[in-house]
Protein backbone atom coordinates (compact mmCIF):
# COMPACT_ATOMS: atom_id res chain seq x y z
CA UNK A 1 0.00 0.00 0.00
CA UNK A 2 2.55 2.53 0.92
CA UNK A 3 5.98 1.71 0.06
CA UNK A 4 9.29 4.58 0.81
CA UNK A 5 12.70 3.65 -1.34
CA UNK A 6 15.87 5.91 -0.75
CA UNK A 7 18.48 5.11 -3.35
CA UNK A 8 20.73 7.54 -5.34
CA UNK A 9 19.95 10.57 -3.23
CA UNK A 10 16.29 10.08 -4.12
CA UNK A 11 13.54 9.61 -2.42
CA UNK A 12 10.43 7.27 -3.47
CA UNK A 13 7.53 7.30 -1.95
CA UNK A 14 4.42 4.45 -3.49
CA UNK A 15 0.88 5.12 -1.91
CA UNK A 16 -1.36 3.17 -3.65
CA UNK A 17 -0.86 3.53 -7.55
CA UNK A 18 0.99 6.94 -7.09
CA UNK A 19 4.46 7.49 -6.75
CA UNK A 20 6.07 10.89 -5.54
CA UNK A 21 9.79 11.36 -6.04
CA UNK A 22 11.63 13.82 -4.38
CA UNK A 23 15.17 14.65 -4.87
CA UNK A 24 17.18 15.30 -1.94
CA UNK A 25 20.25 17.48 -2.35
CA UNK A 26 21.74 19.20 0.66
CA UNK A 27 23.29 22.24 -1.54
CA UNK A 28 19.87 23.49 -2.21
CA UNK A 29 18.96 23.87 1.72
CA UNK A 30 21.90 26.16 2.49
CA UNK A 31 19.98 29.30 1.43
CA UNK A 32 16.68 28.31 2.99
CA UNK A 33 18.25 27.55 6.14
CA UNK A 34 20.56 30.69 6.76
CA UNK A 35 17.39 32.46 6.27
CA UNK A 36 15.33 30.58 8.43
CA UNK A 37 17.76 30.76 10.61
CA UNK A 38 18.14 34.35 10.80
CA UNK A 39 14.25 34.85 10.96
CA UNK A 40 14.47 32.92 13.78
CA UNK A 41 16.71 35.04 15.41
CA UNK A 42 14.50 37.95 15.33
CA UNK A 43 12.05 37.80 17.84
CA UNK A 44 15.11 37.55 20.57
CA UNK A 45 16.56 40.31 19.21
CA UNK A 46 13.64 42.78 18.62
CA UNK A 47 12.24 41.36 22.73
CA UNK A 48 13.33 44.75 23.51
CA UNK A 49 11.93 46.80 21.56
CA UNK A 50 7.80 45.92 21.50
CA UNK A 51 7.14 48.19 18.45
CA UNK A 52 9.51 46.38 16.01
CA UNK A 53 8.76 43.30 17.22
CA UNK A 54 4.82 43.95 16.36
CA UNK A 55 5.50 45.16 13.31
CA UNK A 56 7.93 41.41 12.70
CA UNK A 57 5.03 39.28 13.38
CA UNK A 58 2.60 42.18 11.69
CA UNK A 59 4.73 41.24 8.71
CA UNK A 60 4.48 37.73 9.21
CA UNK A 61 0.54 38.06 8.94
CA UNK A 62 0.70 39.54 5.77
CA UNK A 63 2.84 37.42 4.29
CA UNK A 64 1.14 34.17 5.58
CA UNK A 65 -1.82 35.69 3.18
CA UNK A 66 0.40 36.52 0.44
CA UNK A 67 2.00 33.28 0.46
CA UNK A 68 -1.02 31.44 -0.41
CA UNK A 69 -2.50 34.12 -2.57
CA UNK A 70 0.43 33.63 -4.81
CA UNK A 71 -0.32 30.08 -5.56
CA UNK A 72 -4.47 31.00 -6.04
CA UNK A 73 -3.52 33.84 -8.69
CA UNK A 74 -2.36 30.88 -10.79
CA UNK A 75 -3.82 28.04 -9.66
CA UNK A 76 -7.92 28.92 -10.68
CA UNK A 77 -6.61 31.17 -13.82
CA UNK A 78 -9.02 33.96 -12.39
CA UNK A 79 -7.77 37.57 -10.60
CA UNK A 80 -9.84 36.93 -7.06
CA UNK A 81 -9.91 40.44 -5.97
CA UNK A 82 -11.58 39.34 -2.25
CA UNK A 83 -9.16 37.18 -0.23
CA UNK A 84 -9.68 39.33 2.71
CA UNK A 85 -13.38 37.70 2.77
CA UNK A 86 -11.53 34.69 4.56
CA UNK A 87 -9.39 36.84 6.54
CA UNK A 88 -12.62 38.35 8.06
CA UNK A 89 -14.66 34.75 8.18
CA UNK A 90 -11.50 34.15 10.13
CA UNK A 91 -11.37 36.35 12.84
CA UNK A 92 -15.34 36.86 13.06
CA UNK A 93 -15.25 33.04 13.71
CA UNK A 94 -12.20 32.97 16.41
CA UNK A 95 -12.78 36.58 17.86
CA UNK A 96 -16.72 34.98 18.38
CA UNK A 97 -15.80 31.75 19.91
CA UNK A 98 -13.68 32.96 21.97
CA UNK A 99 -15.65 35.83 23.79
CA UNK A 100 -19.18 33.95 23.93
CA UNK A 101 -17.99 30.52 24.59
CA UNK A 102 -14.30 31.19 25.97
CA UNK A 103 -12.60 28.88 24.06
CA UNK A 104 -8.88 29.65 24.03
CA UNK A 105 -6.38 30.23 20.91
CA UNK A 106 -5.36 26.47 20.39
CA UNK A 107 -9.25 25.56 20.27
CA UNK A 108 -10.73 27.93 18.09
CA UNK A 109 -7.95 26.95 15.34
CA UNK A 110 -9.73 23.86 14.18
CA UNK A 111 -12.70 25.54 14.39
CA UNK A 112 -11.40 28.27 12.01
CA UNK A 113 -9.83 25.28 9.55
CA UNK A 114 -13.33 23.59 9.49
CA UNK A 115 -15.47 26.97 8.72
CA UNK A 116 -12.79 27.89 6.11
CA UNK A 117 -13.11 24.80 4.49
CA UNK A 118 -17.00 25.13 4.31
CA UNK A 119 -16.90 29.07 2.90
CA UNK A 120 -14.32 27.62 0.64
CA UNK A 121 -16.10 24.96 -0.65
CA UNK A 122 -19.57 27.26 -0.75
CA UNK A 123 -17.74 29.39 -2.85
CA UNK A 124 -15.54 27.46 -5.15
CA UNK A 125 -18.48 27.09 -7.27
CA UNK A 126 -17.90 30.31 -8.57
CA UNK A 127 -14.19 29.42 -10.36
CA UNK A 128 -16.20 27.00 -12.14
CA UNK A 129 -18.99 28.86 -13.36
CA UNK A 130 -17.79 32.66 -13.64
CA UNK A 131 -14.84 33.74 -16.00
CA UNK A 132 -12.22 36.46 -15.85
CA UNK A 133 -14.17 40.05 -15.85
CA UNK A 134 -17.44 38.28 -13.92
CA UNK A 135 -15.18 36.05 -11.43
CA UNK A 136 -13.37 39.47 -10.19
CA UNK A 137 -15.85 41.69 -10.24
CA UNK A 138 -17.98 38.64 -7.87
CA UNK A 139 -15.03 38.53 -5.57
CA UNK A 140 -14.63 42.02 -5.51
CA UNK A 141 -18.04 42.48 -4.09
CA UNK A 142 -18.31 39.58 -1.58
CA UNK A 143 -16.58 41.13 1.04
CA UNK A 144 -17.91 44.23 1.09
CA UNK A 145 -21.35 42.45 1.40
CA UNK A 146 -19.99 40.53 4.21
CA UNK A 147 -18.90 44.11 5.54
CA UNK A 148 -22.48 45.67 5.40
CA UNK A 149 -24.17 42.42 6.91
CA UNK A 150 -21.49 42.90 10.02
CA UNK A 151 -23.00 46.16 10.17
CA UNK A 152 -26.50 44.71 10.00
CA UNK A 153 -26.41 42.29 12.94
CA UNK A 154 -24.93 45.09 15.24
CA UNK A 155 -25.74 42.46 18.06
CA UNK A 156 -23.24 39.77 16.88
CA UNK A 157 -20.41 41.45 15.23
CA UNK A 158 -20.49 44.68 17.22
CA UNK A 159 -20.80 47.42 13.68
CA UNK A 160 -17.56 49.43 13.01
CA UNK A 161 -15.98 48.62 16.57
CA UNK A 162 -15.71 45.19 16.03
CA UNK A 163 -15.13 42.52 18.65
CA UNK A 164 -12.85 43.12 21.45
CA UNK A 165 -11.06 41.42 24.65
CA UNK A 166 -9.66 38.25 22.55
CA UNK A 167 -7.68 36.16 24.85
CA UNK A 168 -4.26 36.44 23.01
CA UNK A 169 -2.47 33.11 21.55
CA UNK A 170 -0.26 31.89 24.14
CA UNK A 171 -0.51 33.40 28.03
CA UNK A 172 3.09 33.15 29.34
CA UNK A 173 4.73 34.92 32.55
CA UNK A 174 5.19 38.02 31.41
CA UNK A 175 3.50 40.12 28.87
CA UNK A 176 6.73 40.49 27.03
CA UNK A 177 7.16 37.00 26.61
CA UNK A 178 3.56 36.33 25.55
CA UNK A 179 4.83 38.68 22.49
CA UNK A 180 7.79 36.79 21.42
CA UNK A 181 6.15 33.84 21.74
CA UNK A 182 3.44 35.33 19.33
CA UNK A 183 6.19 36.23 16.73
CA UNK A 184 7.39 32.67 17.14
CA UNK A 185 3.95 31.40 16.18
CA UNK A 186 3.19 33.46 13.05
CA UNK A 187 6.67 32.81 12.04
CA UNK A 188 6.36 28.81 12.28
CA UNK A 189 3.08 29.81 10.82
CA UNK A 190 4.51 31.33 7.79
CA UNK A 191 7.06 28.53 7.33
CA UNK A 192 4.29 25.93 7.15
CA UNK A 193 2.28 27.56 4.84
CA UNK A 194 5.82 28.75 2.87
CA UNK A 195 7.00 24.91 3.03
CA UNK A 196 3.06 23.16 1.43
CA UNK A 197 2.69 26.13 -1.25
CA UNK A 198 6.36 25.28 -2.29
CA UNK A 199 6.03 21.78 -2.60
CA UNK A 200 2.37 21.72 -4.08
CA UNK A 201 3.99 24.19 -6.63
CA UNK A 202 7.22 21.89 -7.63
CA UNK A 203 5.28 18.84 -8.03
CA UNK A 204 3.06 18.31 -10.83
CA UNK A 205 0.12 20.29 -8.81
CA UNK A 206 2.39 23.37 -9.81
CA UNK A 207 2.26 22.00 -13.62
CA UNK A 208 -1.44 21.63 -13.57
CA UNK A 209 -2.10 25.59 -11.81
CA UNK A 210 0.40 26.66 -15.04
CA UNK A 211 -1.59 24.59 -17.41
CA UNK A 212 -4.72 26.07 -16.04
CA UNK A 213 -3.65 29.28 -15.49
CA UNK A 214 -2.66 29.44 -19.32
CA UNK A 215 -5.12 27.84 -21.52
CA UNK A 216 -8.26 26.10 -19.03
CA UNK A 217 -9.98 24.18 -22.14
CA UNK A 218 -6.89 23.15 -23.78
CA UNK A 219 -5.75 21.53 -20.27
CA UNK A 220 -9.16 20.08 -20.52
CA UNK A 221 -8.91 18.48 -23.62
CA UNK A 222 -5.72 16.93 -22.64
CA UNK A 223 -7.72 14.86 -19.79
CA UNK A 224 -6.63 17.38 -17.35
CA UNK A 225 -9.80 17.60 -14.58
CA UNK A 226 -9.47 21.79 -14.18
CA UNK A 227 -12.76 21.31 -12.41
CA UNK A 228 -11.34 19.32 -9.34
CA UNK A 229 -8.05 21.31 -9.57
CA UNK A 230 -9.59 24.40 -9.22
CA UNK A 231 -11.62 23.51 -6.29
CA UNK A 232 -8.49 22.14 -4.76
CA UNK A 233 -6.48 24.92 -5.49
CA UNK A 234 -8.96 27.67 -4.09
CA UNK A 235 -9.94 25.55 -0.94
CA UNK A 236 -6.73 25.14 0.66
CA UNK A 237 -5.55 28.73 -0.26
CA UNK A 238 -8.61 30.49 1.38
CA UNK A 239 -7.86 27.86 4.36
CA UNK A 240 -4.60 29.03 5.19
CA UNK A 241 -5.74 32.80 4.71
CA UNK A 242 -8.45 32.48 7.13
CA UNK A 243 -6.06 30.63 9.37
CA UNK A 244 -4.12 34.41 9.38
CA UNK A 245 -7.42 35.51 10.03
CA UNK A 246 -7.59 33.29 12.96
CA UNK A 247 -3.94 34.90 14.32
CA UNK A 248 -4.87 38.37 13.60
CA UNK A 249 -7.74 38.05 16.08
CA UNK A 250 -5.89 36.45 18.48
CA UNK A 251 -2.65 38.73 18.31
CA UNK A 252 -4.47 42.02 18.34
CA UNK A 253 -7.20 41.10 21.03
CA UNK A 254 -9.77 42.65 18.80
CA UNK A 255 -11.41 42.49 15.33
CA UNK A 256 -12.97 44.89 13.04
CA UNK A 257 -14.19 44.03 10.12
CA UNK A 258 -14.24 47.65 8.86
CA UNK A 259 -10.25 47.19 9.09
CA UNK A 260 -9.45 44.77 6.82
CA UNK A 261 -12.71 44.03 4.74
CA UNK A 262 -12.61 47.58 2.55
CA UNK A 263 -11.26 47.74 -0.62
CA UNK A 264 -8.07 49.79 1.08
CA UNK A 265 -6.78 46.79 2.41
CA UNK A 266 -7.34 44.82 -0.62
CA UNK A 267 -5.27 46.97 -2.55
CA UNK A 268 -2.65 46.36 0.11
CA UNK A 269 -2.52 42.41 0.30
CA UNK A 270 -2.72 42.66 -3.60
CA UNK A 271 -0.07 45.15 -4.25
CA UNK A 272 2.07 42.99 -2.10
CA UNK A 273 2.03 39.96 -4.34
CA UNK A 274 2.51 41.85 -6.92
CA UNK A 275 5.75 44.06 -6.16
CA UNK A 276 7.03 40.86 -4.73
CA UNK A 277 6.55 39.18 -8.08
CA UNK A 278 3.32 38.00 -9.51
CA UNK A 279 2.95 34.29 -8.44
CA UNK A 280 5.78 33.78 -7.27
CA UNK A 281 5.64 32.57 -3.18
CA UNK A 282 9.18 33.70 -2.36
CA UNK A 283 8.40 36.65 -3.83
CA UNK A 284 5.20 36.95 -2.01
CA UNK A 285 7.06 36.97 1.02
CA UNK A 286 9.68 39.19 0.20
CA UNK A 287 6.44 41.83 -0.60
CA UNK A 288 4.72 41.88 2.10
CA UNK A 289 8.34 42.43 4.62
CA UNK A 290 9.05 45.69 1.91
CA UNK A 291 5.41 46.54 2.20
CA UNK A 292 5.68 47.07 5.61
CA UNK A 293 9.05 48.16 6.26
CA UNK A 294 8.25 50.97 3.78
CA UNK A 295 4.89 51.97 5.43
CA UNK A 296 6.75 52.36 8.79
CA UNK A 297 9.63 53.85 7.31
CA UNK A 298 7.57 56.49 5.35
CA UNK A 299 5.35 57.20 8.83
CA UNK A 300 7.86 60.18 9.48
CA UNK A 301 6.33 62.29 6.98
CA UNK A 302 3.03 62.96 8.30
CA UNK A 303 -0.21 62.60 5.92
CA UNK A 304 1.67 62.67 2.95
CA UNK A 305 2.21 59.19 3.77
CA UNK A 306 -0.78 58.28 2.08
CA UNK A 307 0.37 59.41 -1.28
CA UNK A 308 3.81 58.28 -1.22
CA UNK A 309 2.90 54.89 -0.31
CA UNK A 310 0.92 53.94 -3.17
CA UNK A 311 3.03 55.87 -5.18
CA UNK A 312 6.36 54.11 -4.79
CA UNK A 313 4.53 50.88 -5.10
CA UNK A 314 2.81 51.83 -7.77
CA UNK A 315 6.13 52.74 -9.36
CA UNK A 316 8.31 49.32 -8.39
CA UNK A 317 4.96 47.90 -10.26
CA UNK A 318 5.73 49.44 -13.34
CA UNK A 319 9.17 49.52 -13.64
CA UNK A 320 9.78 46.01 -12.35
CA UNK A 321 7.89 43.39 -14.44
CA UNK A 322 8.62 40.85 -12.72
CA UNK A 323 8.37 42.38 -9.21
CA UNK A 324 11.07 41.97 -6.59
CA UNK A 325 11.89 38.72 -6.79
CA UNK A 326 12.52 39.68 -10.49
CA UNK A 327 15.93 41.04 -9.51
CA UNK A 328 17.02 37.96 -7.56
CA UNK A 329 16.13 35.46 -10.47
CA UNK A 330 17.94 37.77 -13.11
CA UNK A 331 21.07 37.87 -10.73
CA UNK A 332 20.99 34.34 -9.99
CA UNK A 333 20.42 32.44 -13.21
CA UNK A 334 19.32 29.08 -11.92
CA UNK A 335 16.79 26.58 -14.08
CA UNK A 336 13.35 27.50 -13.12
CA UNK A 337 11.14 25.28 -15.04
CA UNK A 338 11.92 21.26 -14.26
CA UNK A 339 13.90 19.52 -17.25
CA UNK A 340 15.51 16.83 -18.50
CA UNK A 341 19.53 16.51 -18.45
CA UNK A 342 20.91 14.72 -21.42
CA UNK A 343 24.82 13.33 -20.75
CA UNK A 344 27.18 14.13 -23.62
CA UNK A 345 29.64 11.61 -24.90
CA UNK B 1 -16.59 -0.20 -35.64
CA UNK B 2 -13.77 1.42 -33.56
CA UNK B 3 -16.00 5.06 -34.21
CA UNK B 4 -19.59 5.99 -34.44
CA UNK B 5 -21.48 8.99 -35.33
CA UNK B 6 -25.25 8.91 -35.70
CA UNK B 7 -27.02 12.15 -36.32
CA UNK B 8 -24.79 14.20 -34.45
CA UNK B 9 -26.48 17.90 -34.61
CA UNK B 10 -25.09 21.06 -33.19
CA UNK B 11 -27.33 24.52 -33.48
CA UNK B 12 -25.78 27.95 -32.44
CA UNK B 13 -29.20 29.91 -32.15
CA UNK B 14 -30.79 29.61 -35.30
CA UNK B 15 -27.33 28.19 -37.42
CA UNK B 16 -26.90 24.88 -37.40
CA UNK B 17 -23.76 24.08 -37.70
CA UNK B 18 -23.41 20.52 -38.30
CA UNK B 19 -26.51 18.52 -39.13
CA UNK B 20 -27.30 15.26 -38.83
CA UNK B 21 -23.90 13.68 -39.43
CA UNK B 22 -23.50 10.03 -39.41
CA UNK B 23 -20.32 8.00 -40.27
CA UNK B 24 -18.25 4.93 -39.24
CA UNK B 25 -14.75 4.75 -38.74
CA UNK B 26 -13.20 1.37 -38.51
CA UNK B 27 -9.44 0.93 -36.00
CA UNK B 28 -6.60 1.62 -37.73
CA UNK B 29 -8.76 3.63 -40.86
CA UNK B 30 -7.34 7.09 -42.20
CA UNK B 31 -10.24 9.21 -42.92
CA UNK B 32 -10.06 12.43 -44.28
CA UNK B 33 -12.35 15.05 -43.75
CA UNK B 34 -13.20 17.74 -46.05
CA UNK B 35 -15.32 20.54 -47.41
CA UNK B 36 -15.16 24.14 -48.09
CA UNK B 37 -14.62 26.89 -45.57
CA UNK B 38 -17.37 27.17 -42.96
CA UNK B 39 -18.22 23.74 -43.38
CA UNK B 40 -18.58 22.95 -39.92
CA UNK B 41 -15.28 21.03 -39.95
CA UNK B 42 -13.88 22.29 -36.90
CA UNK B 43 -17.46 22.03 -35.03
CA UNK B 44 -17.79 18.56 -35.36
CA UNK B 45 -14.47 17.88 -34.17
CA UNK B 46 -15.39 20.79 -31.23
CA UNK B 47 -18.51 18.56 -30.54
CA UNK B 48 -16.46 15.04 -30.70
CA UNK B 49 -13.85 15.98 -28.25
CA UNK B 50 -15.89 17.41 -25.54
CA UNK B 51 -15.89 20.70 -25.89
CA UNK B 52 -19.41 21.50 -27.22
CA UNK B 53 -22.13 19.31 -26.09
CA UNK B 54 -24.15 17.29 -29.57
CA UNK B 55 -28.06 18.79 -29.61
CA UNK B 56 -28.98 15.36 -31.01
CA UNK B 57 -27.22 12.44 -31.83
CA UNK B 58 -24.87 9.63 -30.62
CA UNK B 59 -20.95 9.45 -30.41
CA UNK B 60 -19.87 5.87 -29.46
CA UNK B 61 -16.16 5.09 -29.10
CA UNK B 62 -15.06 1.54 -28.67
CA UNK B 63 -18.73 1.05 -27.24
CA UNK B 64 -19.12 3.26 -25.21
CA UNK B 65 -21.29 6.27 -25.06
CA UNK B 66 -19.28 9.38 -25.33
CA UNK B 67 -22.06 12.59 -26.52
CA UNK B 68 -21.87 15.06 -23.57
CA UNK B 69 -19.26 13.58 -21.29
CA UNK B 70 -16.64 16.07 -20.31
CA UNK B 71 -13.33 16.62 -22.16
CA UNK B 72 -11.11 15.57 -20.18
CA UNK B 73 -13.17 12.09 -19.46
CA UNK B 74 -13.09 12.03 -23.30
CA UNK B 75 -9.24 12.37 -23.55
CA UNK B 76 -9.29 9.15 -20.87
CA UNK B 77 -11.30 7.15 -23.31
CA UNK B 78 -8.78 7.61 -25.88
CA UNK B 79 -9.25 10.95 -28.45
CA UNK B 80 -6.64 13.63 -28.71
CA UNK B 81 -6.84 16.39 -31.35
CA UNK B 82 -4.64 18.97 -32.00
CA UNK B 83 -5.76 22.80 -33.56
CA UNK B 84 -5.50 24.85 -36.52
CA UNK B 85 -4.06 27.40 -34.88
CA UNK B 86 -1.68 26.44 -32.90
CA UNK B 87 -2.44 26.91 -28.75
CA UNK B 88 0.39 26.29 -26.26
CA UNK B 89 1.08 26.89 -22.97
CA UNK B 90 2.68 30.07 -24.08
CA UNK B 91 4.23 30.66 -20.42
CA UNK B 92 5.52 26.55 -19.88
CA UNK B 93 8.91 25.35 -22.07
CA UNK B 94 8.26 22.67 -24.66
CA UNK B 95 8.70 19.68 -22.32
CA UNK B 96 6.03 21.01 -19.54
CA UNK B 97 3.76 21.40 -22.50
CA UNK B 98 3.87 17.58 -23.89
CA UNK B 99 4.31 16.93 -19.95
CA UNK B 100 1.10 18.24 -19.40
CA UNK B 101 -0.30 15.70 -21.70
CA UNK B 102 1.50 13.19 -20.46
CA UNK B 103 0.62 13.79 -16.49
CA UNK B 104 -2.59 14.06 -17.53
CA UNK B 105 -3.78 12.20 -20.42
CA UNK B 106 -4.48 9.10 -19.13
CA UNK B 107 -4.12 7.35 -15.42
CA UNK B 108 -0.79 5.51 -15.23
CA UNK B 109 0.13 3.73 -12.19
CA UNK B 110 3.18 4.62 -10.49
CA UNK B 111 4.72 7.57 -12.60
CA UNK B 112 6.29 10.54 -11.08
CA UNK B 113 6.74 14.01 -12.30
CA UNK B 114 10.29 12.77 -13.13
CA UNK B 115 8.67 9.98 -15.30
CA UNK B 116 5.87 11.86 -17.08
CA UNK B 117 8.68 14.44 -17.93
CA UNK B 118 10.49 11.42 -19.24
CA UNK B 119 7.58 10.22 -21.63
CA UNK B 120 7.29 13.86 -22.77
CA UNK B 121 10.60 14.02 -24.20
CA UNK B 122 10.63 10.82 -25.77
CA UNK B 123 7.17 12.20 -27.85
CA UNK B 124 9.18 15.46 -28.18
CA UNK B 125 12.40 13.63 -29.53
CA UNK B 126 9.53 11.71 -32.19
CA UNK B 127 8.60 15.01 -33.70
CA UNK B 128 12.12 16.36 -33.69
CA UNK B 129 11.81 18.98 -31.10
CA UNK B 130 13.67 17.51 -28.62
CA UNK B 131 16.72 20.50 -28.70
CA UNK B 132 14.39 22.74 -28.08
CA UNK B 133 12.64 21.30 -24.85
CA UNK B 134 13.88 24.30 -22.98
CA UNK B 135 12.30 26.82 -25.03
CA UNK B 136 9.32 28.38 -23.88
CA UNK B 137 6.48 27.80 -26.31
CA UNK B 138 6.08 31.37 -27.33
CA UNK B 139 9.02 31.61 -28.35
CA UNK B 140 8.46 29.06 -30.94
CA UNK B 141 8.59 28.79 -34.62
CA UNK B 142 4.96 27.59 -36.33
CA UNK B 143 6.13 24.59 -37.52
CA UNK B 144 7.65 23.81 -34.26
CA UNK B 145 4.56 24.36 -32.77
CA UNK B 146 2.71 22.30 -34.86
CA UNK B 147 4.82 19.80 -34.02
CA UNK B 148 4.46 20.36 -30.10
CA UNK B 149 0.80 20.02 -30.89
CA UNK B 150 1.14 16.44 -31.97
CA UNK B 151 3.46 15.91 -29.56
CA UNK B 152 1.23 16.96 -27.09
CA UNK B 153 -1.77 15.06 -28.70
CA UNK B 154 0.40 11.68 -28.61
CA UNK B 155 1.67 12.12 -25.36
CA UNK B 156 -1.90 11.24 -23.77
CA UNK B 157 -1.43 7.96 -25.64
CA UNK B 158 -4.76 8.02 -28.36
CA UNK B 159 -6.55 5.38 -29.98
CA UNK B 160 -8.10 8.23 -32.20
CA UNK B 161 -6.33 11.68 -32.93
CA UNK B 162 -8.14 14.57 -35.29
CA UNK B 163 -5.48 16.28 -36.88
CA UNK B 164 -6.97 20.09 -37.84
CA UNK B 165 -5.28 21.51 -40.45
CA UNK B 166 -1.47 20.95 -40.49
CA UNK B 167 -0.78 22.44 -43.52
CA UNK B 168 -1.78 26.17 -42.79
CA UNK B 169 0.65 28.74 -43.16
CA UNK B 170 3.76 26.49 -43.92
CA UNK B 171 6.11 27.14 -46.44
CA UNK B 172 6.83 23.96 -49.09
CA UNK B 173 9.22 22.38 -47.26
CA UNK B 174 7.87 22.76 -43.96
CA UNK B 175 4.46 21.27 -45.28
CA UNK B 176 6.62 17.79 -46.68
CA UNK B 177 8.72 17.57 -43.30
CA UNK B 178 5.13 17.61 -41.62
CA UNK B 179 3.35 15.04 -43.82
CA UNK B 180 6.45 13.04 -43.29
CA UNK B 181 6.02 13.11 -39.66
CA UNK B 182 2.30 12.35 -39.62
CA UNK B 183 2.92 9.24 -41.63
CA UNK B 184 5.36 8.54 -39.32
CA UNK B 185 2.58 8.88 -36.45
CA UNK B 186 0.46 6.67 -38.19
CA UNK B 187 3.51 3.98 -39.29
CA UNK B 188 4.85 3.49 -35.55
CA UNK B 189 1.35 3.70 -33.70
CA UNK B 190 -1.03 2.35 -36.28
CA UNK B 191 -3.89 5.12 -34.48
CA UNK B 192 -6.68 5.65 -36.22
CA UNK B 193 -6.66 9.13 -37.61
CA UNK B 194 -9.10 11.51 -38.82
CA UNK B 195 -7.71 14.25 -40.93
CA UNK B 196 -9.03 17.83 -41.86
CA UNK B 197 -6.90 18.90 -44.73
CA UNK B 198 -7.71 21.59 -47.94
CA UNK B 199 -4.27 20.36 -49.87
CA UNK B 200 -5.97 18.12 -52.00
CA UNK B 201 -2.50 15.95 -52.77
CA UNK B 202 -2.03 14.62 -49.37
CA UNK B 203 -5.65 13.49 -48.78
CA UNK B 204 -5.48 11.40 -52.38
CA UNK B 205 -2.05 10.10 -51.30
CA UNK B 206 -2.31 9.94 -47.52
CA UNK B 207 -5.92 8.72 -46.60
CA UNK B 208 -7.97 5.51 -47.24
CA UNK B 209 -11.29 7.25 -46.98
CA UNK B 210 -12.64 11.01 -47.06
CA UNK B 211 -16.01 12.23 -45.72
CA UNK B 212 -16.96 15.50 -47.64
CA UNK B 213 -18.89 18.37 -45.06
CA UNK B 214 -20.95 20.88 -47.17
CA UNK B 215 -23.14 23.49 -44.65
CA UNK B 216 -22.49 21.05 -41.95
CA UNK B 217 -24.24 17.55 -44.06
CA UNK B 218 -22.01 14.37 -45.55
CA UNK B 219 -22.20 14.76 -49.11
CA UNK B 220 -20.19 11.85 -50.26
CA UNK B 221 -18.03 9.73 -48.63
CA UNK B 222 -15.86 6.93 -50.46
CA UNK B 223 -11.94 6.93 -51.76
CA UNK B 224 -10.49 9.58 -52.31
CA UNK B 225 -10.13 9.23 -56.27
CA UNK B 226 -14.08 8.70 -56.56
CA UNK B 227 -15.05 11.61 -54.52
CA UNK B 228 -13.29 14.12 -55.93
CA UNK B 229 -14.98 13.46 -59.35
CA UNK B 230 -18.22 13.49 -58.16
CA UNK B 231 -19.49 16.39 -59.55
CA UNK B 232 -21.85 17.79 -56.68
CA UNK B 233 -18.99 17.77 -54.30
CA UNK B 234 -17.09 20.12 -57.21
CA UNK B 235 -19.99 22.33 -57.11
CA UNK B 236 -20.04 22.79 -53.84
CA UNK B 237 -16.24 23.18 -54.02
CA UNK B 238 -16.15 25.47 -57.13
CA UNK B 239 -19.77 26.48 -57.78
CA UNK B 240 -21.99 25.08 -60.44
CA UNK B 241 -20.28 26.70 -63.59
CA UNK B 242 -17.56 24.71 -63.22
CA UNK B 243 -18.84 21.18 -62.23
Amino acid sequence: MVRIEHKRARLVVYIKDLKLEWAIESRYWRNPLLAVAGLALLPIILSGFPGLLTLFTTANIYAAIAIPLAWQMTGIGRLNFGPQLFLGIGGYTAALLNIHFGWPAWLTLPAVILAGLIFGLLLSRLTTIAKGLYFSLITLILPLIFLELTYYFTGIFKGETGLYGISNIIRLGSIRMSYVAAAYISLIVVLIFLYIVDKALRSRIGIYAAAINDDEDVANILGLNINKWKVICFVITSTMITVSGWFTAHYFGTFAGATYLPLTFMLKILLMVMVGGRGEIYGALVGAYFVIMLEKALAFMGPVNHVIFPLILLILLFTLPEGLYGLYRKHKNREYYPTIRVRKR
Amino acid sequence: MQFKLTNVTKRFGGLVAVNNVSFSIAKGEIVGLIGPNGAGKTTLMNVISGIMKPDEGRIEFDGTDISGRAPHEICHQGISRTFQIPRPFPDLTALLNVGVGALCGKHRPNMSLGDALLDASHCLEFVGLFAKRNVLARDLTLYELRALELARALSTTPKLIMIDEVMAGLNPGESVKAVKLIRKIIDEYHITVIWIEHVMKIIMEATDRVEVLHYGEIIGSGPPKEVVHDPRIIEAYLGEKIA
